[in-house]
C-alpha cells in the first residue's frame, strides 16, 4: 500500500450536512412519491374518519420537499457567499468554450479507456461537475418547480400558485405536470447508480478515500503503488 | 327579431313573475360567486340593458354544448333562458335556413358592430383550407375569420373551441385548431368541457350582460368563478381519497360503498371545474357521483392524456406500452448495466496493468 503523503480537507461540515440531508430528502420523496402515484395499501371496509393512508404519504412527501427545498437553497447559498474553495462551483464554467477542452476531453477519454492515466482532481472532475449540474441542480430545480405549482393547486391565487403555477400552462395542463414530474424523478435512482458507481471506481483506482471523505471531510493523496 | 328588448321585457312576455325573475338574478350572483350586493347590479342590467346580441357559429362539433345549454336547471325559466341572449344567429336552433339565414348574420354584424357576442361551438378545420368543415357554402374557417372580425368578445363554448377536443387528438387528420389558434386579437372567453355544465355557460352570459366585460380568468384563459379549483378539491369522496381507500375494480365491494376512484384513473387531481359544485341537470349528479372516474374532459388535450382508466398516462412518443414508471425502471436497469460493465473493464485492465508492472519487475 502507498503511503499517504498528503490529506487535504475538501469537504467541509456545511457541504457534508447538506449532501447526506440531500440524500435522505431524495430517497423519501422518491419512495412517498411513488406511493402516491399508485398507492398500493387499502384498509379494511369502514369509515372514512379512521383512516389517514393517503394523507400520510402525501404529508410526508410535503415535509421531505420542504427540507429538500430548505436544503438546496442552503447549499446555492454556500456556493454564493460561503468561501468555500471546493464548494462554490468555481471551476465549472460550461458557458466558456475552454472548459469544455482538454481537461473535460481528457476525463472523458479517461472514462471511457482510451487513456490510461486517470486525470487527479481534488474537487469534482469536470465530468462529474457537469453531471451534477445536469442531475442535482437542473433536475431538482425542475423538480422543486412543478412540485411546488402542483402544490399550489390546494389554494388557488395563494403563493404557491401565484409565484410557480406557470408550470401548469408552460406544460400544457396539471395532469402533464404531473406525468413530468413523475417521469423526472427517475432521474434520481439513475444517478445515484452512476453516482456510487463513481464514487466506488475512483476510491479502488485513484484511493483518494472519496467514500470516506463524505463522512469525514478528508481525501488523501498517496504514493505511487510501491513497485 | 325584435330588437332593443330588455331581458326583463322578455320574462314578463313569457309570463315569468317578478319573484320568479328576482329568484333567477339571485341565483345567477350566487353561480358567478358574486356578493350578495351585487343583486341589484344584475337586476338593474336585465332590466334596463338592451340584450346583447349573439351569434353562434357551429364548426367541427357535436352539438353537446348546444344540448346542455338548453337544459340550464332553473325550471320555469328554462326556454327564456335559452331566449335570454337575443340569440340572432344560430344555425343549428334557428327557424329559417339557407340564405336567409346567412343575411341575418350579415344584418347583425353591421347593425352591432363590435357589440355582439361570438359564441363559437366546435373548432375549426385548417388543413386543405378547411375544406372538411363547410357550413352554409363556405369553409368554417372563412365564417369564422369574417364573423370575428367585428366580434366584442368570443366565447369559445366547450372543449372543442377551447382546447380541441377528439377532433385535434393524435393524429388530427382534419388539422383541427382551438379557435384561439385562430382569431388573435379579441378576448376569448374559454369554457371548456364536453359539454361545460349549462349553469356555467349561462353564467358566463349573465355575467357579460350584466358588467359589459369579460369575467376574470385564469391562465388558460377560464372563467374563474368556475375553473379555478379541481373536481378533486370539492369532490365528496376525497375523504376517501385521503384516507387511502379506494375502488381497485369496477365490481368490488369498495365501488359499493362508495370509494374514491383515483386508482380507477379519476382525473378530478387534475381537473379544473364546477362539477363536484354546481354538478349536473339542476344539481341532479355528476360523473363522479354516478361512480364513474373523471376523463378530465374540460382539460387541454384530454383524450391524449389516454387510458382514462389508469392513472399514470402513456409517455406518448413512445408507443402504447409505455408509462413513466417502465420507462424509469428500464433507464435505471440500463444504468446498472452499463455502471457493471465499465467496473468489469476497470477491473480487467487493471489487472493487465498489474501483471505487465510484475513483469518490468
Amino acid at each position: 500500500m502507498g503511503r499517504i503523503i498528503e490529506e487535504i480537507y475538501v469537504w467541509r461540515l456545511p457541504v457534508r450536512l447538506y449532501h447526506w440531508i440531500n440524500a435522505l430528502c431524495t430517497v423519501a420523496l422518491f419512495v412517498t412519491g411513488l406511493y402516491i402515484a399508485a398507492p398500493l395499501f387499502n384498509p379494511p371496509l369502514g369509515e372514512a374518519v379512521w383512516y389517514k393512508g393517503m394523507s400520510w404519504w402525501r404529508y410526508l412527501h410535503f415535509a421531505f420537499a420542504f427540507i429538500f427545498v430548505a436544503n438546496f437553497l442552503f447549499r446555492m447559498y454556500w456556493a454564493l457567499f460561503g468561501g468555500d474553495k471546493y464548494g462554490r462551483f468555481g471551476g465549472f464554467r460550461p458557458w466558456s468554450p475552454s472548459w469544455w477542452g482538454k481537461p473535460f476531453l481528457e476525463q472523458v477519454e479517461s472514462y471511457l479507456f482510451i487513456r490510461s492515466e486517470e486525470p487527479n482532481y481534488v474537487g469534482h472532475n469536470p465530468v462529474a461537475a457537469l453531471a451534477h449540474f445536469l442531475f442535482i441542480f437542473c433536475g431538482s430545480s425542475f423538480m422543486i418547480f412543478s412540485g411546488l405549482a402542483m402544490y399550489g393547486e390546494n389554494n388557488p391565487g395563494g403563493f404557491n400558485s401565484v409565484w410557480f403555477g406557470w408550470m401548469i400552462p408552460l406544460f400544457g395542463s396539471s395532469y402533464t405536470l404531473h406525468w413530468a414530474h413523475h417521469l423526472m424523478a427517475w432521474i434520481f435512482p439513475i444517478y445515484l447508480i452512476m453516482h456510487l458507481y463513481a464514487v466506488f471506481r475512483h476510491d479502488v483506482v485513484d484511493r483518494t478515500s472519496v467514500t470516506s471523505s463524505i463522512v469525514t471531510g478528508y481525501k488523501h493523496k498517496v504514493e505511487e503503488e510501491p513497485v | 327579431m325584435q330588437s332593443k328588448q330588455t331581458f326583463a321585457d322578455l320574462f314578463r312576455a313569457g309570463g315569468v313573475s317578478r319573484r320568479d325573475f328576482l329568484k333567477f338574478c339571485s341565483l345567477t350572483s350566487v353561480y358567478l360567486g358574486l356578493s350578495p350586493s351585487m343583486v341589484p347590479t344584475i337586476v338593474d342590467a336585465m332590466e334596463k340593458k338592451v340584450r346583447t346580441p349573439v351569434i353562434w357559429l357551429h364548426g367541427l362539433e357535436c352539438t353537446c354544448c348546444s344540448e346542455s345549454f338548453i337544459r340550464s336547471s332553473h325550471p320555469t325559466i328554462e326556454d327564456l333562458l335559452f331566449n335570454m341572449i337575443s340569440l340572432d344567429y344560430d344555425d343549428v336552433l334557428s327557424a329559417t335556413a339557407g340564405h336567409q339565414l346567412e343575411d341575418v348574420r350579415r344584418k347583425t354584424m353591421k347593425d352591432y358592430k363590435g357589440k355582439y357576442i361570438l359564441a363559437v361551438e366546435g373548432n375549426v378545420s385548417t388543413k386543405d383550407d378547411g375544406v372538411y368543415c363547410m357550413v352554409g357554402g363556405d369553409s368554417f374557417l372563412n365564417t369564422l375569420k369574417e364573423t370575428a372580425a367585428d366580434a366584442a368578445a368570443i366565447i369559445a363554448w366547450g372543449a372543442c373551441a377551447s382546447f380541441g377536443c377528439v377532433q385535434n387528438a393524435e393524429p388530427n387528420p382534419t388539422g383541427a385548431a382551438p379557435i384561439s389558434d385562430i382569431i388573435k386579437d379579441k378576448p376569448i372567453i374559454k369554457v371548456p368541457g364536453c359539454p361545460p355544465i349549462s349553469e356555467v355557460m349561462t353564467g358566463v352570459v349573465t355575467h357579460f350582460h350584466t358588467f359589459g366585460t369579460l369575467p376574470d380568468l385564469d391562465r388558460l384563459g377560464r372563467p374563474k368563478a368556475f375553473y379555478n379549483t379541481r373536481i378533486h378539491d370539492k369532490c365528496y369522496r376525497r375523504a376517501y381519497f385521503e384516507a387511502g381507500m379506494f375502488v381497485r375494480s369496477f365490481d368490488d365491494e369498495a365501488t359499493r360503498k362508495g370509494w374514491c376512484l383515483y386508482k380507477m384513473g379519476c382525473k378530478g387531481p387534475t381537473t379544473y371545474n364546477a362539477c363536484s359544485k354546481i354538478q349536473w341537470n339542476g344539481g341532479t349528479s355528476f360523473p363522479i357521483g354516478s361512480g364513474h372516474p373523471c376523463i378530465g374532459c374540460s382539460e387541454p388535450n384530454f383524450w391524449d392524456k389516454g387510458p382514462f382508466y389508469t392513472r399514470l398516462a402513456e409517455v406518448p412518443f413512445l408507443g402504447s406500452d409505455s408509462n413513466a414508471d417502465k420507462i424509469g425502471v428500464i433507464a435505471v436497469g440500463a444504468a446498472a448495466a452499463g455502471a457493471a460493465a465499465h467496473a468489469a473493464v476497470t477491473a480487467v485492465k487493471k489487472a493487465k496493468a498489474g501483471s505487465e508492472d510484475n513483469d518490468k519487475a
